[in-house]
């Protein structure tokens, strides 16, 4: 892998915190490799493949599906917290359901855009 | 997101006739993947268009990353995609939500908060594996690509078509050649084989048809294929001789027999010569056969000289080989024996020792082969 160090640090950042922050990443990287994300290796490469991505380390497709994998859960967090919101203001005796899915969206998707 | 379909009803994926969607594979496996993080997050239950909008969304923001980070490692002269690469272009398509330190210009991407934000995640949310085995996709099949003029060794017929362009198709394929009949001909002499066969066969039943009728049941005895000459004489003993089955060449021994007989001639049966040929071999039935009546009933036609020069008297084409027995050494030098009858059936057996009998002869007796 190329480490290739950005040339403008900030003077107050010493050695000691580059070196923090890469093995912080390293050690990230490494604990990639036991983590399996949901999203499975090669529906990420298939996809990261039509984008022109072009890695064959491992890791770094984990840290993409990784992060796709944050992204995806915290629109669902949300979406779930409106449900709640939604059912607690209604008090509808119903089990924990996803309901009125394109209002829903349609706020979560305006949020996001 | 149906760009590819045509029918955009909602329940178009349960149409039986559906269209496939371009990347159909791939969207089921992202929908499957959604949905498991969606259960993880705490959901219970799904409308399917709704997973289906996230994970279009899912599919997109893979995609956005992959094209930022591209490009940064584009933007930086290389091919290959950077952890930086892809930490930079995370922080670009990022969370609608923003991340720690956005504003801040001019950091180390190492201790981005984007980044840091994903390895907490890491460490806090437990880890779900995708539910299903994935085979690697999309599958590459072989293409099997027209051979170029190289590769068939063809000349192109024209100067300005190139030799690594595929070949033209052959001939055959596109006007009416001249075909090649020699099948036809096969097929001609094979009907014309048949109808021999079919023919040889009826005559042989016919034969044997009228055998019966002549002789009854006991007629049998002579059309049988396993009887040899003195078998079918033992049988003709008990009987009255004059409705005995006839004799055939060389069957019956005639006890007063001398060379004097013969040169008698005409007077003479004709088959007497025959007789002392077979001497030897039918002599264990000599005593029993005590009249002459019926020698000449069949033997008209084995009218042969002594001295041994077969007069092949043919009125079948096909010679009864499977009658042959201890004799046959001796009739073979002398005569050839007509067939006078043959059980239908077995026409193959019947010429495969149709042609040993041929070799036999050519062996013993290589006059007889002038003479056939």
């Amino acid at each position: 892998m190329n480490y290739q160090h950005p040339q403008p640090q900030p003077p107050q950042q010493s050695g000691e915190g580059k070196h923090d922050d890469d093995a912080a990443v390293t050690e990230f990287l490494a604990s990639l490799l036991e983590y399996t994300p949901t999203i499975p290796d090669e529906l990420v490469e298939h996809y990261l493949g039509k984008s022109g991505f072009q890695c064959p380390d491992v890791r770094l497709i984990r840290l993409v599906a990784v992060a796709t994998q944050k992204f995806v859960a915290e629109v669902a967090s949300d979406a779930l917290q409106h449900c709640k919101a939604r059912q607690a203001s209604i008090v509808k005796d119903k089990g924990n359901k996803q309901q009125k899915v394109s209002a829903l969206y349609c706020s979560l998707l305006t949020s996001i855009i | 997101m149906n760009n590819g379909v045509a029918n955009t009803h909602w329940d178009s994926e349960h149409s039986p006739t559906r269209r496939p969607i371009a990347n159909e594979f791939g969207r089921t496996v992202s929908r499957v993947a959604v949905a498991q993080i969606c259960e993880g997050v705490g959901f219970e239950s799904f409308r399917s268009s709704a997973l289906d909008s996230l994970a279009d969304i899912a599919v997109r923001y893979l995609c956005d990353i992959g094209k930022a980070s591209t490009s940064y490692a584009n933007l930086a002269g290389r091919t290959e995609c950077n952890v930086f690469d892809i930490i930079t272009a995370l922080e670009d398509v990022g969370n609608f939500q923003g991340f720690m330190g956005a504003s801040e210009v001019g950091d180390c991407i190492a201790s981005s908060g984007m980044l840091r934000e994903t390895i907490e995640y890491v460490d806090i949310s437990e880890e779900i594996p995708f539910a299903y085995p994935l085979p690697w996709f999309p599958v590459y099949r072989e293409r099997r690509l027209i051979p170029s003029f190289s590769q068939m060794d063809e000349t192109p017929p024209a100067d300005h078509i190139p030799y690594w362009l595929p070949a033209l198709p052959d001939p055959h394929t596109y006007k009416q050649t001249p075909t090649w009949n020699e099948r036809k001909s096969k097929q001609q002499t094979d009907n014309l084989e048949q109808v021999r066969q079919r023919r040889k066969v009826e005559r042989s039943l016919l034969n044997l048809q009228q055998r019966l009728a002549i002789f009854g049941p006991a007629g049998a005895a002579t059309s049988s294929f396993a009887t040899n000459e003195s078998v079918r004489g033992i049988q003709s003993v008990q009987g009255n001789p004059f409705v005995d089955p006839p004799l055939q060449a060389g069957e019956k021994d005639v006890p007063a027999f001398n060379m004097s007989d013969m040169v008698k001639g005409p007077g003479k049966d004709n088959d007497i010569s025959v007789f002392k040929m077979f001497g030897p071999a039918v002599e264990a039935v000599r005593d029993q056969f005590s009249d002459d009546a019926d020698k000449d009933v069949n033997d008209e036609s084995k009218a042969l000289p002594f001295k041994g020069h077969a007069i092949h008297f043919k009125f079948k084409s096909s010679k009864k080989v499977l009658g042959h027995s201890m004799d046959l050494g001796l009739l073979n030098r002398h005569m050839e024996k007509p067939v006078s009858g043959r059980v239908p059936g077995d026409e193959r057996d019947e010429k495969k020792r149709r042609a040993e009998y041929i070799l036999r002869q050519s062996m013993e007796n290589p006059q007889e082969l002038t003479q056939m």
